[in-house]
């Protein structure tokens, strides 16, 4: 059952405010420690903590309270002079911080967070009572204050009755008749937690409440579902959606005059002429406002991004290296599902860069190179795709050691390894259990990174690839598409049937000419630049009969391999808007689209089409050709 | 005058706090309420349309509360407008920096309909006084 029963709405808008708030807090403070006196920045950290615990103070929240609240009058000593950031004092605050952090994840539980660690109050306190040692257990034990109940220390007013009546007096001109006329913030504050709580629950519960005889929403797994579904929009984005379906409304009532005109006979060149411009307005409005729609559900990546400088800082610490997260193109936006299911994989591709693409300074400085590493992660539009870059300026990747270690874990083939070329050999890396850390350390290196990050990445219709040079260091490049809700894709033709296909698989369309199909261990394939691709005709795949001999190739690359749909013709390109069919999947088919003449064709899920047929190598040249090779 | 069509303007960064100020003002039948998101955004919106009663937080970057307060009493249009100001600190000191800038009264966070309804309510006791 939930703590916050009641107050999910609130609780709601306070985790995802305060998470941001947080990250940018987390980012301030790893530019704090390069500018520890910058009082800017300490301004601005204090102002997160204050933030914060003002609005904890609202979900009775007593311990996050209290933990941001001693961080809180840390930053206002620190940005009045009065002390200095050390390192020492630091890392008490990172800390903190972390400590913060585990709170909104027991709130987002439906929890009120249990009591922070005592030791990093104690030392807290310490810090601010000017007392922090470099070894903070040693404060721990004898400060006195952490004896006495967290929730009153943090609400203790600094001024007590007396001075609050006066100085109401003061404030308002007015001599209160009865001392109990002042509403006392201390007494306010100290009312019974249950007696707070229905104030609240009244206050904010009415949603709920409206409708008499329905109860509030029970549990943390609504509320959850309702968090991760909700998303904040910039209002003139919505006025922008508004404005446009208005317009659309004028244009169609246009449309509905024109119609009874036509209907009724009229088809003089003006009446035509309407027609014509109100089905161009249409047209223009109509892809504006898909456009503008679209819009809604872009995010700036930044907010992904700010969590980043923080996890690089603390490992790089962890692993004593020197490194810094350079975020560029924070800006560039894109659709908010992305931004959630990218977290993981960019977390993954840092840690690698941090621990193995980064050398110790001392490595660093014998090889001529700054002792600090910078990462960089970046990420642009370009065209329609966006593209996000993790690169490090580390050791790079070594192709023949990569190639030796897969052989060694039995991950390829003497005679597989052999015909990698480089590129190939670096993509080793994404083999579901490889890794090459010498040591497996706790924070990558157990070899379940890379291939899920190459799954993740894949199933947002996303490619990653690999660029590195031994010794400048690696790059890790991944490609999205703007959005999952249309997808672009390459019309084929199977017989009189369209089919499409994902562009982003597509590499190119070459013409097949039977003398170019060869037969390699009893499969066809054909030679692209030196290349031997399997040919898969897409009947086969279907489960049709093969009529004709396949006229074109579509070259597709998919995760695992590179091979040449055969096809007897192509369409062209177009934007598909998916339809889901939600019931009734066949397998293979990952949606449905529907042409502009109406014609509704099915959108190829081409991996598990490959999957189904099992044995993805291909048929025999004399199949696929079939009676026309014969002939021949 | 606590006339339930005030227009209240409410200052705050923090846009969870703006959306508590704004229930509990609703709570206790104020509906006619905007939101600024510093001092400077407040200030602008004071001086392009009319309202009645502004609740500021104090701490907000840009402009702070406390200056939202200065420059209000400093504006000849603007001084006779009540300001409650919200913070989350009880200071003696902040106390009476907020009363010497002329604030019509203090609120501390956290805080219940109830204890807003009171201060609200000694607000307008004393505007009523002024006014007859």
């Amino acid at each position: 059952m939930s703590d916050f029963q009641g107050m999910e709405d609130l609780l709601q808008d306070f985790l995802v405010e305060a998470t941001d708030l947080l990250s940018g807090v987390d980012n301030k403070l790893v530019d704090l420690e390069k500018t520890p006196g910058d009082r800017g920045l300490l301004n601005e950290i204090f102002r997160g903590f204050h933030t914060i615990k003002g609005g904890a103070g609202f979900l009775n929240a007593a311990e996050l309270v209290a933990l941001c609240h001693l961080t809180e009058n840390l930053f206002d000593k620190l940005r009045n002079g009065e002390m200095n950031v050390t390192p020492v004092l630091m890392d008490v605050i990172l800390d903190a911080t972390g400590i913060v952090r585990d709170m909104f994840g027991a709130l987002e539980r439906g929890m009120q967070p249990s009591a922070a660690d005592p030791g990093v109050m104690a030392r807290l306190r310490a810090a601010l009572a000017g007392e922090l040692t470099a070894e903070p257990a040693k404060v721990a034990a004898p400060a006195a204050p952490v004896a006495k109940p967290v929730a009153t220390a943090a609400s203790a007013p600094v001024g007590a009755e007396p001075d609050w009546v006066s100085l109401h007096q003061a404030v308002t001109g007015v001599v209160p008749s009865a001392p109990q006329a002042v509403p006392e913030p201390a007494a306010a504050r100290s009312a019974n937690d249950g007696e707070v709580a229905a104030v609240v629950n009244a206050a904010f519960g009415r949603r709920a409440g409206d409708r008499p005889g329905t109860p509030a929403p029970t549990g943390r797994r609504d509320a959850e579902k309702g968090r991760d579904n909700s998303i904040r929009v910039d209002t003139s984005r919505l006025d922008q959606v508004l404005n446009l379906s208005g317009e659309i409304g004028l244009t169609k009532n246009r449309l509905t005059s024109l119609r009874a005109d036509i209907l009724a006979g009229k088809s003089d060149s003006d009446t035509l002429h309407a027609l014509d411009a109100a089905v161009s307005q249409l047209d223009l409005l109509v892809s504006d406002l898909q456009n503008a729609v679209m819009k809604t559900r872009m995010q700036p990546i930044g907010r992904l991004f700010q969590k980043y400088p923080r996890i690089a800082r603390d490992l790089a610490r962890n692993l004593g290296k020197d490194v810094e997260l350079a975020l560029v193109g924070e800006e560039t936006e894109i659709d908010k599902t992305m931004i959630e299911d990218l977290s993981d994989p960019i977390i993954h591709l840092i840690r690698n860069a941090v621990d193995h693409g980064v050398e110790t300074p001392d490595e660093r400085m014998a090889q001529g190179k700054s002792g600090k590493s910078v990462v960089r992660l970046e990420a642009r539009q370009e065209g329609d795709h966006i593209v996000i870059m993790v690169a490090d300026d580390g050791r790079g990747m070594n192709a023949e050691r990569l190639r030796a270690k897969a052989l060694e874990k039995g991950l390829i083939t003497d005679e597989e390894a052999n015909t990698l070329d480089e590129r190939a050999s670096l993509n080793l890396v994404f083999l579901p259990g490889f890794s090459t850390a010498a040591t497996v350390s706790d924070v990558s290196g157990r070899g379940v990174g890379m291939d899920v990050v190459k799954t993740n990445i894949q199933k947002l219709n996303g490619s990653i690839e690999i660029r590195s040079v031994q010794g400048k260091g690696t790059t890790f490049v991944i490609s999205l598409p703007l959005t999952l809700a249309i997808l672009p894709v390459l019309l084929v033709r199977l017989a009189e049937q369209h089919f499409a296909v994902p562009l982003s698989m597509v590499r190119e369309i070459l013409p097949i000419q039977q003398e170019d199909i060869q037969e390699v261990g009893g499969r066809a394939t054909m030679v692209v630049r030196g290349e031997v691709m399997p040919v898969l005709p897409l009947a086969r795949l279907l489960g049709w009969p093969q009529k004709n001999h396949p006229q074109y190739g579509v070259l597709m690359q998919s995760a695992e391999s590179s091979f040449i749909l055969a096809i007897d013709n192509f369409a062209g390109r177009e934007d598909a808007v998916i339809k889901s069919l939600d019931d009734f999947r066949p397998k293979g088919v990952a949606g449905v689209t529907t042409l502009s003449n109406g014609q509704i064709v099915l959108i190829l899920d081409m991996k598990e089409l490959l999957g189904s047929m099992g044995d993805t190598r291909g048929v025999s040249r004399s199949s696929l050709l079939g009676n026309v090779a014969r002939a021949a | 005058m606590s006339d339930p069509k005030m227009k209240f303007l409410v200052v705050d960064d923090f846009s969870t706090m703006r959306r508590i100020v704004r229930n509990l003002l609703k709570e206790l039948g104020f509906t006619n309420v905007d939101e600024a998101e510093d001092g400077v955004i407040a200030l602008q919106k004071l001086k392009s349309s009319e309202f009645d009663f502004v609740v500021t937080d104090w701490n907000m970057p840009n402009m702070t509360g406390i200056e939202l307060l200065r420059a209000i009493r400093a504006d000849a249009a603007l001084k006779a407008l009540p300001v409650l100001m919200i913070t989350a600190e009880a200071k003696k000191e902040n106390i009476i920096e907020a009363a010497q800038a002329g604030a019509s009264g203090y609120i501390v966070k956290p805080f219940t309909a109830g204890t807003m309804s009171e201060k609200l309510n000694k607000i307008f006791e004393k505007m009523n006084q002024k006014a007859a």
